[in-house]
């Protein structure tokens, strides 16, 4: 099991270089310099004025140097500076990266934990009206984007019940931990939505699955009590393959946080993620890919390594 | 025990107490078009004023009309060697917010950090003919130019002075990105920084040592939003006071607890051909484009009334003869004269637009259906402003739909419509070569006679209509919303946010 996990952890490495070398690439191909994003465009400024602040930006290297001298960095744990602003691109993830990690952290639990239950209420009760009705609310959310839930649960919930504020990571001058959760929980309850509706559409067919297994009919048979056999012989063999969606969902976990993050003014990676890509701010962009691209990575190792932990059958050789 | 508990509610209480007995002022200072979020550094903006001079101040500054210019720093001025000589009186008794006495030697020392160009500075072109500057006393400052600039004034009103006992210490260089903009900085204004929290907010509380007297609230809030629409539901739940409005919001407010605010943004919207390309050479074309608009259709339609006809470049009234041509709507006109032209119909012409609001597209669709009735094909494309940057410092464009900030001061678009300035040199993006144009923008800036200054740029706007290097259509509304429990709140749609005097330190709140 260590070797795999440390195997795996070096096959990231490669993967990681493939991946920013494609969206620096992929960059190249993008219309608009960063010193166009940089230089509004009413600003009358000399050609000299435009050499120097390109050439501090390392503008004017060619491109291929330019994306091995950020890997030589970046392979010492410096990802350059932010165009806009000067500021190092580490320190701006560093800051970044626990507020997305918190939105994502309770979004995916609320996500599992409410996705799972219903998913299993809705595989008991099959064919029920209770079930017809989950299912219906699960196509609804899943059809949801992100955009579209979160401005409908801002307006519902912060301007007409007014339970939450109105988006912001706390509230100027007071930041407590309290005043943070109240800002933390309407994003990610919207966030969770997705995740439940995708969650509970598997949950239920995995169950379903698994309810007409032979060892099953026979648990019940042997007359143990149905919520034993439902606990310990079906959810437990239901749950393996819902482990493997819990991981590979990380990205578009990712992906709806990036909304909400702008839509909540929420200060996360996905929002620095849009605004560097808007403003063309090479570095940061590709500071964010990096760090966004291993935790999608750490995401999907840490679910294979779950996965084991629970279906005893899996070997890692 | 329960004594303590008294004890500690008390203090509890007390504390509250204080919290709430602070006036606070919280709105979303940096939204819409006037707002540069997170960028403060005076040198290199060109936009964010509003929030700029809540803690720096400017030498002069417009007053909330945009009508007139006054004194802020300098108490008075005195314009002599023919419009070359400006020599600046400072108001006595102003300190920076660290105590330190504000004098002549900052405001020599900013408008040399203006004109250097390590500082990446915005002025430059501004500035650019200053020849010296002396500071024959403490509260005396005389700015020589090597040649007549009658708009330097109305560059000076967007131009912060900073603190030379703070800045010499940083290389110009370095000042660009510096961190002191968004840590540390020091100004005159009537509040000064407390705090900044990244993406969040910006917090200033009130200068107690004001030279127009301390601020009435304690602290001014600049909340930030990546979405238009939250800052426009955080007014509406109260967590805000201020914000900027589109036209659909204002909408949306009626009867409410928030005022709606309105001006005229100063920007006027156009249709800008690209004069280098010999598709738009016949002038017969750019007439029939205009004649095929029912502008007024337009304003009434889509933007509810709220924008006025222009007919060019230039918005200020003063500057617009009476005698313009208003190229009435007048289908049969243009397709007359798109024939004369020898126009090839099925030809199609791209219309690229930095704009991605709806209003905005929803202009674009219209005209293009406007268009089709006489035969003119146009395809609208939207770009994010870095690419949109890109095409248009080529040459490889055909069309474009945008605005140009105008300020009260016509000089302002010198830099657009002078023939010197074209990409890479400066921002006449649409490469007007008008030789006559020219030379009223260098007399407009030469002459610091008002009756000449007036003549020469309605000769500007005369020209242009008649020309045509850009079809002016109009000059939207700007809007903005503010909880009624302001008083005293002065606020004007400007370009870039604008520099004008809004009396901050009289701002309250109920």
């Amino acid at each position: 099991m260590g070797t795999y996990v440390v195997r795996r952890l070096l096959t990231t490495i490669p993967l990681l270089l493939v991946i920013t070398a494609i969206i620096f690439t992929m960059l190249q191909f993008t219309p608009g310099d960063p010193m166009d994003a940089y230089i509004p465009p009413d600003q009358v400024i000399s050609v000299q004025q435009r050499e120097i602040i390109r050439t501090e930006l390392g503008l004017d290297q060619p491109k291929p140097v330019q994306y091995l001298r950020w890997l030589g960095k970046a392979a010492q744990g410096d990802l350059g500076y932010r165009i806009k602003n000067g500021e190092p691109v580490t320190s701006e993830i560093a800051r970044r990266l626990p507020p997305t990690l918190m939105l994502m952290g309770l979004g995916m639990t609320l996500g599992v934990a409410l996705g799972v239950f219903f998913g299993v209420l809705a595989a008991v009760k099959r064919y029920t009206a209770l079930d017809n009705g989950l299912t219906f609310l699960a196509f609804l959310g899943i059809s949801t984007p992100a955009f579209l839930a979160g401005l409908i649960g801002m307006y519902v919930f912060a301007l007409k019940l007014q339970w939450f504020p109105a988006g912001g990571y706390q509230t100027p001058g007071d930041g407590s931990v309290l005043d943070t959760l109240s800002h933390l929980i309407l994003p990610a309850s919207i966030l969770s939505v997705t995740y439940i509706a995708v969650l509970m559409r598997y949950t239920r067919s995995s169950v379903l699955d698994v309810v007409f297994q032979d060892y099953v009919r026979t648990a019940s048979a042997k007359g143990v009590p149905h919520t034993r056999v439902i606990s310990k012989h079906v959810l437990r063999n239901a749950l393996i393959p819902v482990v493997t969606v819990i991981g590979a969902n990380v990205a578009n976990l990712i992906g709806g946080a990036v909304f909400l993050e702008s839509i909540f003014s929420w200060p996360g990676t996905g929002q620095l993620y849009l605004d560097a890509i808007d403003s063309r701010d090479y570095p940061m962009i590709m500071g964010t890919t990096l760090v966004l691209a291993t935790v999608i990575l750490l995401a999907n190792l840490i679910t294979d390594v779950l996965y084991g932990a629970i279906d005893p059958r899996i070997r890692y050789s | 025990m329960i004594k303590r508990s008294v004890l500690a509610l008390t203090l509890a209480l007390t504390t509250l107490g204080t919290a709430s007995a602070d006036k606070v002022i919280t709105g979303a200072f940096d939204q819409g078009p006037g707002g540069a979020p997170q960028q403060f550094n005076p040198l290199t903006n060109t936009a964010g004023f509003t929030w700029l001079n809540k803690y720096y101040s400017t030498l002069v500054l417009y007053d909330a009309g945009f009508k007139k210019i006054s004194g802020d720093l300098a108490s008075s001025w005195v314009v002599g060697d023919g419009g070359k000589k400006y020599t600046f009186i400072l108001q006595s008794g102003v300190k920076w917010h660290d105590g330190k006495p504000f004098t002549s030697k900052d405001v020599k020392f900013s408008l040399e950090l203006a004109n250097n160009p390590d500082s990446g500075s915005a002025f430059a072109a501004k500035f650019g003919n200053i020849r010296s500057i002396q500071t024959p006393n403490t509260r005396t400052v005389v700015v020589t130019l090597s040649k007549p600039n009658a708009a330097l004034l109305d560059a000076l009103t967007s131009f912060m002075i900073l603190p030379q006992h703070e800045l010499s210490k940083i290389p110009a260089r370095e000042l660009r990105t510096s961190t002191w903009w968004r840590t540390e900085p020091v100004g005159t204004g009537p509040f000064m920084w407390s705090r900044h929290v990244p993406d969040q907010y910006v917090e200033l509380k009130a200068n107690p040592n004001y030279y127009k007297g301390k601020p009435k609230v304690d602290r001014l809030v600049n909340r930030y939003f990546k979405e238009q629409a939250a800052a426009v539901l955080a007014l509406k739940s109260g967590n805000i006071d201020f914000t900027y409005l589109t036209l659909d919001d204002t909408k949306t407010f009626s009867g409410s607890s928030v005022s709606i605010l309105s001006g005229p943004s100063q920007v006027a919207n156009y249709l800008g051909f690209n004069n280098a390309s010999d598709q738009f050479k016949d002038i017969r074309v750019r007439q029939a484009m205009l004649h095929a608009i029912d502008r007024n259709t337009i304003i009434k339609q889509l933007y509810g009334g709220g924008a006025e006809l222009a007919y060019c470049p230039v918005t200020n009234s003063r500057y617009v003869p009476k005698s313009v041509n208003k190229y009435a709507y007048d289908p049969a006109k243009a397709r007359q004269l798109l024939q004369a032209a020898g126009w090839n119909s099925s030809q199609n012409i791209e219309v690229i637009t930095y704009y991605t609001d709806q209003l905005s597209k929803d202009v674009l669709v219209t005209l293009q259906q406007m268009f089709a009735q006489v035969g003119l094909k146009i395809t609208p494309r939207f770009l994010d402003t870095p690419t949109y940057n890109q095409v248009t410092n080529g040459t490889a464009f055909q069309m474009v739909y945008a605005g140009i900030g105008n300020g009260p001061d016509p000089d302002t678009l010198y830099p657009s419509l002078h023939s010197d300035f074209m990409p890479p040199n400066g921002t006449n993006r649409m490469r007007v070569n008008l030789p006559a144009v020219n030379k009223l923008f260098e007399q407009g800036q030469e002459t610091a006679a008002v009756a000449a200054r007036t003549k020469a740029y309605q000769n500007v706007c005369s020209l242009v209509n008649e020309q045509l290097p850009w079809a002016t259509l109009w000059t939207a509304k700007r809007f903005g919303g503010a909880t009624k429990d302001l008083v005293n709140f002065v606020w004007t749609p400007a370009p870039g946010g604008g520099r004008y005097d809004d009396q901050a330190h009289l701002w309250d709140i109920k």
